[in-house]
């Protein structure tokens, strides 16, 4: 039997697929909105409850965006000269041929993504809240909506390449998002300093 | 002006100067669409309500200007949608069928449709749309349902003096240019209102919007971000694609 | 209304004064506007900068009470710039005529005519008479040179209505004055027309007849009367209050405008000869001197067959004034005040805020012992007992309130300010138990009938005489339901013997027994006609063996262009749209202005009776030919055939004269030592109390009405969406005197006079000005009389108005003064 090693604790777990689920919700529904698109109302059962379901949402979204900063906020503000060398590399994405610096237990690429998510995360929620709240604040309105529509424009980048880069790109990381756990040889491969660091190198 | 639907488009045109502030057109408007009676107060004018509400969809603007002849000038000019060509409401409205172009060209509203997002009054230059106690968007829609039916709008049919006027909108802005009105507001406007008014002076004098516009922000996200959400989405998957063939997944025999 | 509401458009010059058409008439500001796109002028004279205004070429503010020093200055301006129509006044009215030389007027009597008696009150009016010549016929001067002559009189009357007098009286800027008199005297040229329209803004003054009356001189100088676009227009205040008048709503006229008998006439010989005018003129077609046949035929309209030649034809029955009795609104309320009466109908009215001097009227209904309220809502006439300043306790009234229904959940006529009497049908179901008003009477009638025919009573007779014709009986005798078919037909009468017209030979018959009679002129003095109301005769007629109601017609037709569409509904007298219309030709029957013929005479074309000539156009005031062809004179209601610049009818003189209101800012008018009208009545009591020149209430105020509600306010406050308008009494005022009060726009404050105090919310505006008089400056304020306290029910709304006006009243029309009165303002 492989040995295995945890990357993520059941919480964690939880609340990242608390935070894909919504984020995903609000993205379809989102573009519904964007372009009008009433199949994407119909899948919600109408405009009206698709508007109720990204509103709220929109609540779980952010508490779980925000409950995510207790384990992965303090990681993802460390950088050091490997994910320096990291960026040179492109994180090795685009060659394989390329050496790829060790790595810790997330690369300086999920790092930034979690900060773009993060950030883009509180504005877009402060600006839906403001638009679905707030009343006879015509600059405030239109510069929410605008900056709804700005981090969207975000979501609508990085969300996919992070669903990518989890799954087809890197076969086997989806596993940890089920089970929280991967085989200790390929965390040795993958996140060398983390496992140096744990004792299991 | 280019759009499809100024041909054929019926509009109102408003004469401020033959307009005699008796508000049947307030009344007839409330009682076509049988909107509640609003609780006001007496503010010192004659105008009430003070603005465009709920339950009103068109009000009279009440404004005393100095005069050299007179104690004073006192206008009066019906205030209402305008059903802009170019309208920022429909713009900016997330939900399909809430606000929609009618044959005739005006901007009517789906209750049902509207989720009540009130993003509307923010993007529409005229500051017209508002919300009910549903929080359901209800503005002047130009009595389609009238109009459709081959009537007058409830507020013309009983305007006593002719300062509302609903017909053909090439029609009414040619007589009313032949009657010596020099400003028809809302000709080239927002591509062309669906409600103009005829002045002999300066539209500004008459409280009229200057150089009405959308707001740029709504344009800026009409333009530019809403195709670049489709771009960005359609590029990175795109990117990924080509990233899975190119490249390929990551092998971990490589890793050294 | 001489014309009618469309006509309007046909004016070149439209003088809106003593009203404010654009918010209390909207619909005439469509024909107005019209006027205006042909090139009219609108000129607005009010004291305060209105609605109308706005929209005037032309405005002139003046102080409220002084329209006739106004008017005045514009009949001096008129003779002295040569404005006048000549050929129309030397031969369309009398003032070629010579007066009797011991007339005196106030050019020498300072300020009054000749005949005043101080302890009356009133005039003896033997001078104010024509000279006649052995036929009994005026004494003429057409050259208009006789120092006796009527226009001589004229001028010198009103030569003393300088511009720098009436400035000074008015307040309104010289140049103002003389802009207004040379636009509105450009009418004057056969070519033009000026009309005028007015309403209470000139009625309810101590001098409204007189206002009135000053117009009229005006237009018979321009030759404005009789023609399109011209005449003087009453802008009636409800939509029925022509018809009402019309079918003898007030307490000294009969349906038809024949008077009311008195004591001092007995029989129907007596009442006759004492109303029938005479002439000797045998040109004038003394229209009046039918009047022994519209009274029979009323008599038996109303007694039937119980009305017959031996009884009078139940003269008797009619109910008669004490001689020299006034049975006006302000004369019944001060008697209902003093307790002289039981019990009281307040039907389709509100006294307790229409009335002047509301408290006293509020007290005045205390003193009953039962009152009937017949309305669409209980109102503050109902409610008098719990309003403020009342204790239920004390109050012994017993209230009835019968519902009603409103005039579209019912059928009939109603005839507006033009005369036209148009037919409407029931639009809607009545709500709960409202019934009718001739339901209400109809349950009424029949009570009190039982009632008299069971204990007899002091006198039952014109009770148990009087026909009731109007519907299905039942076994009782008792109509189930009015037909309203049946009112209308009674109105119009009937022929009740087969009548011949004896002076063709052989007789020729005019009408069938038991049918409709076609027109007036059927009209017999015999007993062999009935009808209601002469001059609805022809309202509702027989064509071609059908009954036809000529009022419910909608014919769209405008054969002259001029919008008298003679097919649409109906218009008394015989659809004749232009009264006086005769006057609108050239004595030769040529229109005076080829370019608006509302009259023409056709000589080659054959008329009515076989004979060559004939009238084309609107119906002509009579099918005589044209006056100069050995015709008839114009006027036909006046005895002379001419109108009357010089007009001996009224109290207070034959030409208008200038007097200050009873309540005035003025210590002296400065057009005599007469201040006030010398022939009002002044009421004495407590409660009428006065104050002019009172340092307490130092500001003129008047009273008028905003588009958004109707009178009292009692079917319109009712309604939300015109509430949400205008939900609370508002007072308007100049910035200055707000500035001096430390008032500020949209406060509440307290208006105060003599008589009462209400709550309005400040509008302080540019549109009012101070006055600027001789030696003064005069402040003037505006309220609305549309509140009342019983609803909105939190009282938001406020009180009427009315609580400030004075009890005092027209010398001829007893209206009240509530135009001009003096008040104070305070901070609330
Ligand atoms: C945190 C919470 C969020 C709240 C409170 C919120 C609220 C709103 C509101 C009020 C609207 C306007 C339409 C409506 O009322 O439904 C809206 C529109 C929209 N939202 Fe959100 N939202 C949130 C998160 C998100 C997220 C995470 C995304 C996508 C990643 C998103 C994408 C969109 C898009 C694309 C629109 C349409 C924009 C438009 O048509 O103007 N929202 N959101
Ligand atoms: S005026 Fe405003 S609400 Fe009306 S169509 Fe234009 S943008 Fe829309
Ligand atoms: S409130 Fe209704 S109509 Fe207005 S933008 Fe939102 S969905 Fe559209
Ligand atoms: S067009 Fe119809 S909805 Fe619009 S203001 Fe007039 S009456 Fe009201
Ligand atoms: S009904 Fe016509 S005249 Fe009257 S206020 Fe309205 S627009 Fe003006």
């Amino acid at each position: 039997m492989t040995e295995m090693v945890r990357k993520s604790s059941g919480d964690e777990i939880l609340n990242h697929w608390v935070l894909a689920v919504s984020c995903i919700l609000l993205i379809i529904s989102g573009y519904g909105f964007l372009f009008q698109t009433e199949a994407i109302g119909s899948l919600f059962g109408g405009f009206n409850t698709m508007k109720t379901v990204h509103n709220w949402v929109g609540v779980v979204f952010i508490l779980s965006l925000l409950f995510s900063m207790r384990h992965s906020f303090k990681d993802a503000l460390e950088y050091d000269e490997d994910d320096r060398q990291w960026f040179k590399v492109a994180g090795g994405y685009l060659s394989h041929k390329v050496k790829v610096p060790p790595m810790g237990k997330y690369n300086p690429g999920q790092k930034l993504y979690y900060l773009a998510i993060l950030g883009a995360g509180i504005a877009i929620a402060l600006s839906g809240f403001a638009i679905w709240l707030v009343q006879g604040n015509q600059t405030l309105i239109l510069i929410s909506h605008l900056v709804h529509n700005v981090s969207f424009c975000i979501f609508i980048i990085a969300v996919p390449v992070h669903i990518y880069l989890s799954t087809l790109a890197n076969p086997g990381t989806f596993q940890i998002m089920v089970n929280g756990t991967l085989p200790l040889e390929v965390a040795k491969k993958r996140y060398p300093k983390w496992m140096k660091a744990a004792g299991k190198m | 002006m280019a759009n499809d639907n100024t041909k054929n488009r019926k509009a109102i045109l408003v004469t401020p100067e033959v307009c005699i502030g008796c508000r049947a057109c307030q009344v007839a408007c409330k009682s076509w669409n049988q909107l509640p009676g609003i609780k006001t107060k007496n503010n010192g004018t004659y105008q009430n309500p003070p603005d465009l509400a709920s339950a009103a969809f068109n009000i009279i603007r009440y404004s005393e200007v100095p005069s050299e002849k007179n104690p004073v000038r006192w206008l009066f000019v019906s205030r209402r949608c305008m059903h802009c060509d170019d309208a920022g409401c429909m713009k900016i409205c997330p939900a399909p069928g809430a606000l929609y172009r009618t044959k005739e060209g005006a901007v009517a509203f789906d209750r049902d449709k509207c989720i009540g997002c009130k993003l509307c009054v923010n993007a529409c230059p005229f500051d017209v749309p508002r919300y009910d106690a549903d929080g359901k968007v209800t503005k002047c829609h130009l009595c389609f349902d009238r109009i459709g039916a081959g009537m007058q709008p409830a507020c013309v049919k009983t305007c006593p003096t002719g300062a509302l006027r609903f017909g053909d909108r090439a029609e009414l802005v040619s007589t009313a240019k032949k009657d010596g009105f020099g400003t028809i507001y809302g000709e080239e406007d927002l591509g062309g209102l669906g409600t103009v008014y005829a002045f002999k002076e300066e539209p500004k004098l008459y409280g009229m919007t200057d150089d009405p516009a959308i707001p740029s922000s709504v344009v800026f996200w009409h333009t530019v971000l809403k195709p670049f959400a489709v771009a960005g989405l359609g590029g990175v998957v795109a990117a990924a694609a080509i990233h899975y063939l190119a490249v390929g997944p990551h092998k971990e025999e490589e890793e050294v | 209304m001489t014309n009618h509401w469309i006509d309007l458009k046909n004016a070149d010059v439209i003088l809106a004064m003593g009203s404010n058409p654009a918010s209390n008439h909207p619909i005439s500001m469509k024909w107005i506007m019209r006027a205006r796109e042909r090139g009219a002028k609108l000129i607005s004279v009010d004291p305060r900068f209105t609605q109308t205004s706005a929209k005037a070429d032309l405005y002139a503010p003046l102080r409220s009470g002084t329209d006739i020093a106004f008017l005045g200055g514009m009949i001096n301006y008129i003779l002295e710039k040569n404005l006048y129509f000549k050929e129309y006044v030397v031969n369309y009215t009398n003032a070629s005529f010579l007066v009797s030389p011991d007339y005196k007027g106030p050019a020498d009597l300072d300020g009054l005519f000749s005949g005043y008696n101080k302890e009356k009150r009133s005039y003896d009016k033997a001078t104010w008479s024509f000279q006649k010549d052995e036929n009994g016929l005026a004494l003429k001067d057409p050259t208009l040179q006789d120092p006796n002559c009527v226009f001589q009189l004229l001028k010198k009357h009103y030569a003393r209505y300088t511009l720098d007098k009436v400035t000074n009286i008015t307040g309104t800027p010289k140049e103002k004055l003389v802009e207004v008199y040379e636009l509105y005297g450009s009418t004057g040229k056969p070519d033009r027309a000026g009309t005028e329209c007015y309403a209470m803004g000139w009625t309810q003054h101590t001098v409204g007849t007189q206002n009135i009356r000053a117009m009229t001189i005006i237009q018979m100088l321009l030759g404005n009367m009789g023609i399109a676009g011209g005449g003087i227009n009453a802008m009636r205040g409800e939509s029925n209050v022509q018809g009402s008048t019309d079918q003898g709503l007030l307490f000294h006229i009969l349906p038809g405008y024949n008077p009311v008998p008195n004591a001092a006439l007995p029989d129907l010989a007596t009442y006759i000869e004492k109303n029938t005018p005479t002439t000797k003129e045998p040109r004038s077609v003394n229209w009046w001197s039918n009047r022994p046949k519209y009274i029979t035929s009323y008599l038996k309209a109303i007694y039937g067959t119980a009305a017959t030649k031996e009884n009078d034809f139940g003269y008797g029955w009619l109910p008669k004034l004490d001689v020299g009795q006034n049975g006006s609104w302000l004369n019944l309320f001060d008697k209902m005040h003093q307790g002289q009466f039981e019990g009281f109908f307040a039907w389709g009215q509100n006294p307790a805020c229409s009335g002047a001097n509301s408290n006293k009227t509020r007290a005045a209904l205390a003193k009953l012992k039962w009152m009937v309220n017949v309305n669409l809502y209980d109102n503050e006439t109902g409610s008098f007992w719990r309003g403020p300043g009342m204790n239920p306790k004390d109050v012994q009234t017993e209230v009835f309130m019968l519902p009603c229904c409103s005039s579209v959940e019912k059928e009939g006529s109603i005839s507006n300010s033009g005369r036209w009497a148009q037919w409407r049908y029931k639009a809607v179901e009545p709500p709960g138990q409202s019934w009718p008003d001739a339901e209400i009477m109809n349950d009424l009638y029949f009570k009190v009938k039982e009632l008299y025919k069971k204990e007899g009573g002091a006198f039952p007779d014109p009770i148990l005489n009087l026909t009731w014709d109007y519907g299905e009986k039942d076994t009782a005798g008792k109509v189930k339901h009015i037909d309203i078919h049946a009112v209308a037909k009674e109105i119009n009468g009937y022929f009740l013997e087969d009548v011949y017209d004896m002076k063709a030979t052989p007789p020729k018959l005019i009408g069938k027994k038991g049918d409709l009679v076609t027109s007036f002129p059927s009209l017999q003095a015999d007993g062999t006609t009935s009808c209601g109301n002469w001059i609805y005769c022809n309202s509702y007629i027989l064509k071609d063996g059908k009954e036809v109601n000529m009022m419910a017609r909608r014919g769209k037709d405008d054969p002259t262009g001029l919008g008298l569409f003679p097919g649409w509904s109906w218009c008394w007298p015989v659809n004749r749209r232009i009264i006086y219309n005769r006057a609108s030709v050239n004595p030769q029957g040529e229109p005076w202005d080829p370019k608006r013929p509302l009259l023409k005479w056709n000589a080659t074309k054959v008329g009515p009776t076989g004979t060559p000539g004939a009238w084309e156009g609107d119906v002509p005031d009579g099918p005589a030919p044209p006056m100069g062809t050995d015709g008839k004179f114009p006027f036909i209601m006046k005895p002379d055939g001419v109108a009357s610049i010089f007009g001996p009818g009224l109290n207070e003189g034959p030409f208008p004269e200038h007097y200050e209101a009873l309540e005035c800012p003025l210590e002296e008018n400065s057009m005599s030592k007469q201040r006030i009208n010398p022939t009002i009545k002044i009421f004495g009591g407590e409660s009428d109390a006065f104050y002019s020149c009172d340092a307490r209430f130092p500001f003129v105020a008047t009273t008028y009405r905003a588009s958004e509600h109707w009178q009292t306010g009692c079917m319109t406050r009712h309604c939300s969406w015109l509430l949400e308008m205008q939900p609370q009494n508002f007072v308007e005022m100049s910035v200055e005197l707000a500035k001096e009060l430390g008032i500020s726009n949209g406060e509440t404050v307290v208006v105060v006079s003599g008589r009462g105090e209400v709550q309005a919310v400040a509008m302080v505006s540019e549109r009012f000005k101070p006055f600027k008089l001789e030696n003064s400056t005069v402040h003037q304020v505006g309220l609305t009389w549309h509140f009342g306290w019983q609803f909105p029910e939190d009282g938001s709304g406020f009180d009427s108005a009315n609580l400030l006006t004075p009890t005092v009243g027209d010398a001829n029309t007893m209206i009240p003064e509530s135009k001009a009165f003096m008040v104070n303002v305070r901070k609330a």
